[in-house]
């Protein structure tokens, strides 16, 4: 037998409801029309180099503990500000703050001009010439290299064909093995003929990048996302973070279609780079030449590079020191979750100067100590 | 009088008369106008002369055609007329009852029972019909071979109408499809609320059946999203828009054409070009500056 509905109840509700909305409305108003600090990449940095549309940013700390310093390369899609999101939340100001000196690649923003750009010139030639740009500044022979997402397994593909320039190698939500059903990204690129893509469109545009982001979880991402933000558009704090993520999240740089082709074929299609099959004008990458210490993480809840993706790239590498760390997070929740970024850095930056040894110049090398065999753990 | 008698009644012999009379008239006419010296070349004489073999011409075709035989000929032609039509309406006919029965197949289906988190076989029949009969009745007009100088750019043009409808078709199907899980969670949530109701169990807050709401939305579209009708939706439409910026790209380089300004294509074959140059260039810096740092190290700065 059905219970009556207790619609005093509701009524009631529905008034308190309505005095509590019409007071977020009117703190809200103040909020959005009120100044906001929404700027993000805000931690100060000098671009030293430029080639095209490519330039290496470099950030300074306050006390430098690290000789070795660090080249981060972000992914071609969305950009590299966003480890530097917002105050207290920066990755960047994080490894200054362990005395780690960055360096930092900006892939600009592709233009037509840019689509038969492939991976080969951002590998073996803008990644190429940042690190002897760097190596050459700094009189070292060989530097710190981590990658993130599709930057990551740019790193890798350098590491492999350039092993005497790395000396420690860091892959973040990097995706080396495309063979797994897990995750949309995986599903979906099996589907897509990236020839048409590529020769039709130059380019594939940053709003049709955005749009399939959005697409990987609609209800979230394009209705949940926004009543959040309705909910708490009081709150001055929450409004600034919210729009600075908006920012980065909508701040997609066309990928030139020659380097997409590729990715999607030889790696989503093919999976040739965790096989060492895959070749970059005619240099394999041959992941066994990876012989320096590498320092694999990655994130378990990770929609777009799920653990079967990344966690694969330890075991296939040649180098002896390898560290896997799996973290209770998502794709991006590792760079800003600031509970993530307590472990996160730290670990890196230990990592680190654990594996340091000067070497002044190619010329006069000190021998480097050989570091011990880390097992590889998943930490919780 | 006599004369008006002859032709009393009989059309082809008014034809005639007519024809006749308008001949003598431009031959007066011709004759003022030339009559000083009709040996003259004046254009207005050229073009005279073309208006009276015109004539002449009119005149003997409607003398051949008040000709039995040819009346007769004409006849039976026009007699083929309707037969022609009633093919033409019948095939029409036939699609569009195909296409009403499906409609009314997918009408009868409304109110039964959708089944939550289950995407096969759902209602995409009405883009199935409209492929087949575009495909089968529609398309091929497109396809008829374009003659003559300009074939090539109507050839390009029905292509683009082509492929312009082929898109609309799949981005429709697709945004169909994204529709779905939203009737689906509606669905559900009315079940889940008269489920509720019976136990006495309705939520007093709105945000939780928000709550509810959005995580079986989630749930939906994670099971379509993954689902094999929509990557074949996915991928038709990525095909589709596809070809329809190749045929629309194609139309505007030959409108571009006649402007001074580059097209895309012409653009790139300069890109091309440009980026094998700077890669050369570059292969042959970096060779030279290691034959520097080899040769010359001081100098390097090695």
């Amino acid at each position: 037998m059905s219970q009556p509905i207790a619609v005093d109840l509701i009524l009631k509700n529905l008034a308190k409801g309505t005095e509590k909305a019409e007071k977020r409305a009117r703190k809200a108003s103040e909020v959005l029309l009120g100044p906001l600090e929404t700027d993000i990449a805000t931690t100060p940095y000098e671009v030293v180099f430029q080639e095209d549309r490519v330039k290496l940013k470099h950030y300074v700390p306050e006390k430098i503990t690290h000789k070795v310093p660090l080249l981060i390369v972000y992914a071609l899609i969305n950009r590299e500000t966003m480890l530097d999101l917002q105050p207290g939340r920066s990755t960047v100001q994080g490894f200054l703050d362990h005395g780690v000196e960055v360096y930092m690649v900006d892939w600009g923003y592709p233009t037509r001009k840019d689509r038969y750009v492939s991976i080969d010139d951002h590998v073996n030639y803008y990644m190429d010439t940042v690190v002897d740009v760097i190596r050459k500044r700094h009189g070292l022979p060989k530097i710190n290299l981590m990658g993130i997402c599709m930057g990551g397994a740019f790193s890798v593909m350098y590491s492999a064909l350039h092993p005497e320039k790395i000396k420690n190698l860091v892959t973040t939500v990097t995706p080396t093995n495309f063979d797994t059903d897990k995750g949309l990204l995986h599903i979906w690129m099996k589907g897509v003929d990236m020839d048409g893509v590529a020769d039709t469109f130059g380019n594939v545009a940053g709003d049709v990048m955005n749009l399939g982001f959005l697409l990987l979880n609609p209800a979230r991402l394009m209705i949940d996302k926004y009543v959040g933000f309705l909910e708490n558009v009081d709150d001055r704090s929450f409004v600034e973070n919210f729009v600075r993520m908006e920012k980065w999240i909508f701040d997609s740089p066309d990928v030139p279609g020659e380097t997409f082709r590729q990715f999607i074929s030889d790696c989503y299609h093919k999976n040739l780079l965790i096989q060492s099959k895959m070749e970059l004008e005619g240099k394999r990458v041959d992941l066994k030449k990876i012989t320096m210490p590498l320092l694999n993480m990655y994130g378990k809840y990770d929609h777009l590079v799920p653990p079967e993706a990344a966690e694969v790239l330890p075991s296939k590498v040649g180098s002896k020191d390898v560290e896997d760390i799996c973290l209770p997070t998502g794709h991006i929740g590792i760079y800003v979750s600031s509970k993530i970024q307590q472990q996160f850095v730290p670990k890196i930056s230990a990592w680190l100067k654990e594996r340091e040894a000067f070497e002044k110049s190619p010329k006069s090398p000190k021998k480097a100590r050989t570091p011990k065999k880390q097992d590889t753990a998943s930490a919780a | 009088m006599a004369e008006d008698k002859k032709t009393d009644g009989d059309p082809a012999a008014w034809m005639n008369a007519w024809t006749t009379s308008t001949t003598d008239f431009l031959r007066r006419i011709m004759g003022a106008g030339g009559g000083e010296d009709a040996s003259v070349k004046h254009p207005a004489s050229q073009a005279q002369k073309m208006l009276l073999s015109s004539t002449k011409l009119l005149h003997l075709m409607l003398a051949k055609m008040s000709d039995p035989a040819s009346i007769e000929a004409m006849l039976q032609g026009m007699e083929s007329l309707p037969e022609i039509s009633t093919n033409m309406f019948q095939q029409s006919i036939d699609s569009y009852a195909e296409m009403q029965k499906r409609w009314t197949e997918q009408v009868s289906r409304i109110g039964k029972h959708t089944e939550a988190y289950k995407f096969e076989g759902i209602d995409e029949n009405v883009f199935k019909t409209w492929k087949e009969t575009y495909e089968k009745e529609i398309r091929k007009f497109f396809n008829v071979p374009a003659l003559g100088l300009t074939r090539f750019y109507q050839e390009r043009i029905n292509r683009l109408v082509d492929e312009t409808n082929q898109f609309q078709v799949a981005i429709s199907e697709f945004l169909y499809l994204f529709s779905v899980p939203f009737e689906k969670t509606a669905k559900v949530m009315q079940e889940k609320t008269e489920e509720m109701m019976e136990q006495g169990d309705v939520p007093s807050d709105v945000k939780e059946y928000y709550n509810m709401y959005i995580k079986v939305l989630e749930g939906h579209y994670m099971t379509l999203l993954q689902s094999p009708e929509y990557i074949r939706v996915m991928s038709d439409t990525l095909n589709a828009l596809v070809k329809y910026k190749r045929a629309k790209e194609e139309v505007l380089n030959d409108m571009m054409g006649a402007l001074p300004v580059p097209t895309h294509k012409e653009m790139d074959e300069l890109y091309k070009d440009f980026h094998i140059l700077k890669k050369r260039v570059r292969t042959l810096a970096k060779r030279m500056d290691q034959w520097e740092e080899k040769f010359s190290p001081e100098e390097s700065g090695a």
